[in-house]
């Protein structure tokens, strides 16, 4: 009857109560339950929350000892009574209490770690589990046209944690995209172009994935023969986005980036010059960033303009400038696969 | 859809498995609980719930609530009933009540059982609660236990201003034998125009002595309260009666003829026990009647399942939805 509701809490320490303890966790494994019911069981039992964390299959979960679920990212503390999962491996599941324990706990600890590995072998399998950059993986979770579940699945075998990532366009064709967790990726960033994506729902990757590949194709490389940022965020895109989605590789230029391919050819300095006189504050602060004196750079403007056909002194003027250095981006096409 | 309430021909198949972490916690109780309760257990089984009896700090939730004893009068020409009235502290205005009945079989339990966990419900949507202590079967047969219930029911409704409770904002609620008692005081609030109760909640209610659905028979021998447990409460409960022709709808609810004009009910109930069959029948005829119900069946649950192993995957669910049910229930 209900009212004998003896809790699991109060099992006595003695050698019945460990005997107890190895028939709980076998009835999990017979009954199938999956790995949040055994660190559960453990946390239970235990009476302090309980943790695993096992880098190799990805699977981080933490139960308080009242049964609620509560991951948190925070270090284990090395004094916690601690069980690798293979052999002479890492820790990987804790009970969240100053070890050594008592008989029940010790038991606790090691009825677990069995159980947990028994599930982890049936479920994932020995193979080994994917790692961070797995190409086939990455192109899954941001495939629109794949099912909501492979996908979630994939990030999940990708060590996606958070309930939301960024999709990144990368410039060389093989890394593709990466997902990230942190909110604004900066030292995760390989070197190169990147467009970043919004920060998204895991379901909502695709589309994070897609403003990605239009931020990347208004990166530049940086260089004199192609300024430009590097790395393009497209939540800071604006209207831009809008402008990059009308062009394409394949679309015939309009004649301001053909002037600007004109003034290009004329001298060498003509792109880094424009694109710093576009995007600097001021006359002096381009000139500045081109390490060149204030009269050298009006000299340089004189011709561009020349070329150009219209001033690049004026506001106006200079927004016109700025639409043509990100529309002659837009050209470019995207490199490598086009997942 | 109608349940059979005559035993079928062949055996009946094996129950619904329970849930896995439901099986395990329940083999860690293996010592403590047996599946079938017997008449000349009965005062093992009291005793056994005594130990565990909350005392009134358990009672108060770390200062969430102050808990008062009183003695009201009983039903006419009977003793006194006690009533444990627990009332959220810092709550402006009349609050809401949950008048709480204790389950055990008919036999067992007093109004402290199993309250702390209802008082953790109760506060989650500020409402008082008020738990009856009754005469318990066999020495106090039908209708002593269900007269008790009325009885404190219709004091608390009477004097609810006087502890800050909406005597418009009643719930009638119960486990098991509460869940069943609970039931039947709806049925006499409706049929004697007593309070004007706004939803009755039944948890796993034990609701019809007749005892032989095919849960009943599935279950037996396994698992919490099986079919032999149900026949030594509904028989020190109605004696000879019990599954005969004449059992008033007060003692099981089941064998009320017209389940319309009842407040709004919520049912839960495990997919392994007992009561799953006539509890969901309860349910299918309130609905045929034009009464509101919400009816849960947690699969592979036994009885009583979220008593007894609350931190279970499952238990966690079917609490959260009862406190869902009142919430919207009482909604402004």
């Amino acid at each position: 009857m209900k009212e004998l509701a003896g809790r699991l809490t109060a099992l006595d320490p003695d050698a019945g109560a460990a005997v107890r303890v190895i028939a709980y966790f076998d009835r999990l494994v017979e009954g199938r339950a999956g790995l949040e019911a055994l660190v559960r069981g453990a946390a239970v039992l235990a009476g302090c929350p309980a943790r695993l964390d096992d880098e190799r299959h990805r699977v981080r979960i933490r139960v308080e000892p009242d049964g609620l679920r509560a991951d948190h990212d925070g270090p284990a503390d090395p004094a916690w009574s601690s069980a690798p999962l293979v052999p002479d491996g890492p820790a990987a599941f804790w009970l969240e209490r100053p070890g050594p324990g008592g008989v029940v706990e010790a038991m606790v600890l090691e009825r677990a770690t069995a159980a947990i590995r028994t599930v982890l072998d049936r479920t994932r399998g020995a193979a080994p589990p994917a790692q961070a950059g797995d190409q086939a993986l990455t192109e899954l979770v941001v495939d629109g046209a794949a099912p909501e579940a492979s996908r979630l699945h994939a990030g999940r075998r990708l060590g996606l944690r958070a309930e939301r990532a960024r999709a990144v366009a990368l410039a060389d064709g093989a890394a593709g995209v990466r997902p990230f967790v942190q909110a604004v990726p900066g030292p995760g960033l390989p070197p190169g172009r990147a467009g970043v994506g919004p920060a998204v729902p895991l379901a909502d990757l695709p589309a994070s994935w897609a403003a990605a590949r239009v931020a990347l194709r208004l990166t530049a490389e940086g260089t004199e023969q192609d300024p430009g940022p590097r790395v393009v965020h497209a939540d800071e895109l604006g209207g831009l986005a809008v402008l990059a989605g009308a062009i394409g590789p394949g679309t015939p230029p309009v004649p301001d980036v053909r002037a600007l391919d004109r003034a290009a050819a004329s001298a060498p300095w003509t792109l880094a010059t424009l694109d710093a006189v576009a995007f600097s504050p001021s006359l002096r602060a381009a000139a500045t960033a081109l390490h060149v004196h204030h009269s050298t750079l009006q000299d340089r403007l004189v011709h561009a303009e020349q070329v150009l056909g219209w001033s690049v002194h004026e506001p106006q003027g200079r927004l016109r400038l700025q639409l043509a250095l990100v529309m002659r981006r837009a050209h470019r096409g995207i490199s490598g696969r086009t997942a | 859809m109608t349940i059979p309430s005559s035993p079928p021909q062949a055996a009946p198949a094996s129950p619904p498995p329970f849930d896995p972490e439901l099986a395990a916690g329940l083999e860690i109780m293996a010592e403590l609980i047996s599946p079938s309760l017997l008449p000349d257990t009965i005062p093992e089984m009291r005793s056994g719930i005594g130990l565990a009896r909350p005392s009134d700090d358990d009672l108060r939730l770390g200062g969430a609530y102050e808990v008062e004893e009183r003695s009201v009068p009983g039903p006419e020409g009977a003793p006194e009933i006690s009533l444990l009235i627990c009332t959220p502290t810092g709550m402006p205005g009349p609050v809401p009540a949950l008048y709480d009945i204790h389950g055990g079989g008919m036999v067992m339990g007093d109004n402290r059982t199993g309250l702390p966990v209802v008082l953790e419900m109760a506060h989650e949507v500020g409402m008082a609660v008020v738990s009856v202590e009754y005469r318990l079967a066999p020495e106090h047969p039908h209708p002593a236990p269900a007269e008790d219930c009325y009885a404190g029911l219709i004091w608390t409704a009477e004097h609810a201003h006087e502890f800050g409770v909406d005597p418009d904002r009643l719930v009638v609620g119960g486990a098991s034998a509460g869940g069943g008692l609970a039931a039947a005081v709806a049925l006499m609030a409706r049929d004697r125009g007593g309070p004007a109760l706004i939803g009755q909640l039944l948890a796993c209610p034990m609701l019809d002595d007749r005892n032989d659905t095919v849960s009943a028979l599935q279950m037996q021998g396994i698992g919490v309260w099986d079919m032999t447990s149900n026949d030594t409460g509904w028989t020190a409960l109605l004696g000879d009666r019990r599954g005969g022709p004449d059992v008033s709808p007060y003692a099981a609810p089941a064998r009320a003829q017209d389940l319309s004009g009842l407040p709004p009910a919520f049912i839960d109930v495990g997919s392994a026990e007992t009561f799953r069959d006539e509890d969901v029948a309860y349910a299918t005829r309130l609905w045929q009647a034009g009464s509101q119900a919400e009816l849960h069946v947690w699969p592979g649950g036994f009885h009583g399942f979220d008593l007894l192993v609350p931190q279970a995957a499952i238990s966690q669910d079917a609490r959260a939805a009862r406190v869902h049910w009142l919430r919207r229930l009482l909604a402004p």
